[in-house]
């Protein structure tokens, strides 16, 4: 695992921001895909119970990630679940028309009195959005709403 | 006076300073916050770009305002007010925030301080199993999704008709609890899917259940405190804070999509992504608003609901009816909507987006019962400070688009909040001071501590100064339910 996870103070006051470097695409995923986990409750808190299979595409890395946090939040009040993890492959379109992201997410219900909870996200915004190829890596800042 | 901003920010008024249009590209109108000398020098840097951002809008009539518990927000400040042109004029989910029809509500009972303190605990626990909070819950109610059209289109009227709660209650609600252009085909599957459970859920972040005491010297206006049911006497009162939970801010991220697309064909150019809008008549704007009404109607549903369920914990608690124990409706704000009102200029669009609406006295709109008075406005505070009730006035009418603040503001990040505070100590430590709180996450309740908050009676005292809102009573907190 080759990525950094922060989660600054001064993006979002009411609400939540963490920012994600990696050395790879892929990891910027995995990355940014933890933080999300994270904001909601302690994974180590969380079993493996509950499994959903992920296959997302989209012309580029910012929407791809963008659409996959989303689904995170829909996944989470659409079945009463929290995460404890995620395992995904990133690639391209054999045309490289596209970026693809296939793997499973797993979690299980919601249980307050075995698990530790955190803030219940509801939205990612575009608010200071941003993912990037940067000096040293892909860089990604997400602001949520809570 | 050192501000967190370039620009020009002139007084025009003691609690009112104005920047001119001048001072950023494309402003239409000026922008007008509403604050004493202290709350203005404290606001983030986020707040002048905002309002300055909103006032550059298609159609936006008189002024871009700003609250005195502003801040940063998504596209609009929290604290912002800004009405546009229903013809020429457009509609932004960044002017009404993801959680739409996020609002206050207030039920008094006949209970004194004395009634309750014995039996506070076993009250506070009751509320807690009763009301869910937190990530992930779910309420008691299971609908069918025509069921939840059904909640779309009636808000408080379909719970009423559903037994959970009292025919009188829609008088005391804004808008009687149902906005009647909700339009369920313009909600994504997704977002019904979202919010079909969560019907009696209070959520978390900022949102809260909360018992309060109401002293004699908490009386600021005994008339209009009288007219709402407030007697002081150590009277408890029960406050909720809360919106339309998923369901809403899936409708929210949903068109704020269609709208950037959507800008791009109507030629509008935003200053901020999150402040994605489209003309009020174009079929982008009525499907929003339409949605927005439905989740709004949602909202008030998710209220009604919770207050079906705290009469049934305090009809449990004290073994008595909730008739009996007088648990009236005092009223419902909305303080995240966009809603048509008439004003001089014409029929207007008016987004609030943490604000309130502040009907002056002898508005049609208000039941019989505060006409005289004027609407009541339920401010809430952190969970450590207290409360205030309100009512609005015609000078808010005539000066801020019928509107007001919500709430006291933040002034610290969550992350800030939980280094300085740890959740169990606090806990501890407001139960000590004799105020009981419930919480599913420890990390969020130390978020939610009130040194993360702007000082609410200095918030109160501006608006009651500057005319917009007169104090009626300060309410102060026995029990918090916090998700």
């Amino acid at each position: 695992m080759s990525y950094h996870i922060t989660f600054p103070d001064d993006i979002a006051l009411a609400d939540m921001a963490f920012e994600a470097i990696a050395n790879s695409p892929d990891e910027l995923i995995r990355a940014a895909t933890s933080a999300m986990i994270q904001s909601l409750a302690d994974p180590t808190t969380i079993g493996r119970t509950w499994a959903h299979a992920v296959d997302r595409s989209a012309n580029d890395l910012a929407s791809l990630l963008f659409d996959w946090l989303e689904e995170l939040v829909y996944l989470k009040d659409a079945h009463g679940v929290v995460f404890h993890d995620a395992t995904l492959t990133l690639d391209r379109a054999p045309d490289d028309s596209a970026y693809r992201l296939h793997g499973w997410v797993h979690g299980e219900p919601v249980d307050p009195a075995r698990q530790e909870l955190r803030s219940d996200v509801k939205g990612v915004t575009k608010h200071l959005y941003e993912v990037k190829q940067a000096e040293g890596g892909w860089k990604a800042r997400v602001v949520l709403d809570v | 006076m050192r501000l967190n901003t370039d620009m020009a920010v002139n007084r025009i008024a003691d609690e009112v300073w104005e920047i001119p249009p001048s001072e950023k590209s494309g402003m239409v109108v000026p922008a007008r916050i509403y604050a004493s000398e202290t709350l203005l020098g404290a606001m983030d840097r986020g707040v002048f770009e905002q309002v300055t951002n909103v006032a550059c809008l298609p159609g936006i009539q008189r002024y871009a305002l700003c609250m005195p518990d502003g801040h940063w927000g998504y596209g609009f400040p929290i604290g912002g007010v800004a009405a546009f042109d229903r013809n020429e004029g457009v509609i932004s989910p960044g002017g009404v925030g993801y959680d739409v029809n996020c609002g206050m509500r207030l039920i008094r009972t006949d209970l004194s301080l004395a009634d309750v303190q014995p039996l506070l605990d076993r009250l506070m626990t009751e509320l807690f199993r009763r009301v869910p909070a937190g990530v992930g819950s779910q309420g008691f109610v299971r609908l069918k999704r025509t069921e939840f059209a059904d909640v779309m289109r009636h808000g408080a009227r379909w719970c009423i008709e559903r037994g959970y709660g009292w025919q009188r209650d829609l008088d005391c609600i804004e808008e009687k609890g149902c906005l009647d252009q909700a339009d369920p085909s313009n909600v994504s599957d997704q977002a019904v899917t979202r919010g079909i459970n969560q019907l009696g859920t209070l959520g978390s972040g900022n949102h809260y259940l909360e018992v309060q005491v109401v002293t004699d010297d908490g009386l600021f206006d005994r008339e209009a405190a009288a007219a709402m049911g407030i007697e002081g006497r150590e009277q408890i009162v029960v406050m909720v804070h809360c919106g339309s939970r998923g369901f809403g801010h899936q409708v929210a991220s949903d068109y704020l999509k269609v709208f950037e697309k959507a800008m791009r064909r109507y030629g509008i150019h935003v200053h901020d992504q999150q402040l994605a809008c489209a003309p009020f008549r174009s079929p982008e704007g009525q499907d929003y608003f339409g949605a927005m009404n439905c989740a709004a109607n949602a909202a008030f549903a998710n209220r009604q609901v919770i207050t079906h369920q705290i009469r049934e914990a305090f009809g449990s608690v004290f073994d008595r009816l909730p008739e009996e124990l007088g648990m009236e409706l005092v009223y419902d704000v909305a303080h995240n909507i966009a809603k048509v009102e008439r004003y001089p200029e014409g029929e207007l669009v008016v987004h609030r987006k943490g604000a309130t609406r502040a009907f002056g006295p002898g508005r049609a709109e208000l039941p019989e019962r505060y006409r005289k008075i004027g609407q009541p406005v339920i401010c809430g505070g952190s969970m450590e400070t207290g409360s205030y009730l309100l009512v609005g006035t015609e000078r808010a009418v005539r000066d801020t688009f019928a509107s007001t603040m919500h709430g006291s503001g933040r002034t610290m990040s969550r992350g800030q909040a939980k280094r300085s505070v740890r959740g169990e100590a606090l806990q501890r430590e407001m139960k000590q001071r004799g105020i009981i709180v419930k919480a599913v996450s420890m990390s969020g309740l130390a978020e939610e501590a009130g040194l993360a908050y702007k000082d609410i009676s200095e918030v109160v005292r501006t608006v009651d100064q500057a005319g917009i809102t007169k104090k009626v009573a300060e309410l102060k907190p026995i029990g918090n339910i916090k998700g």
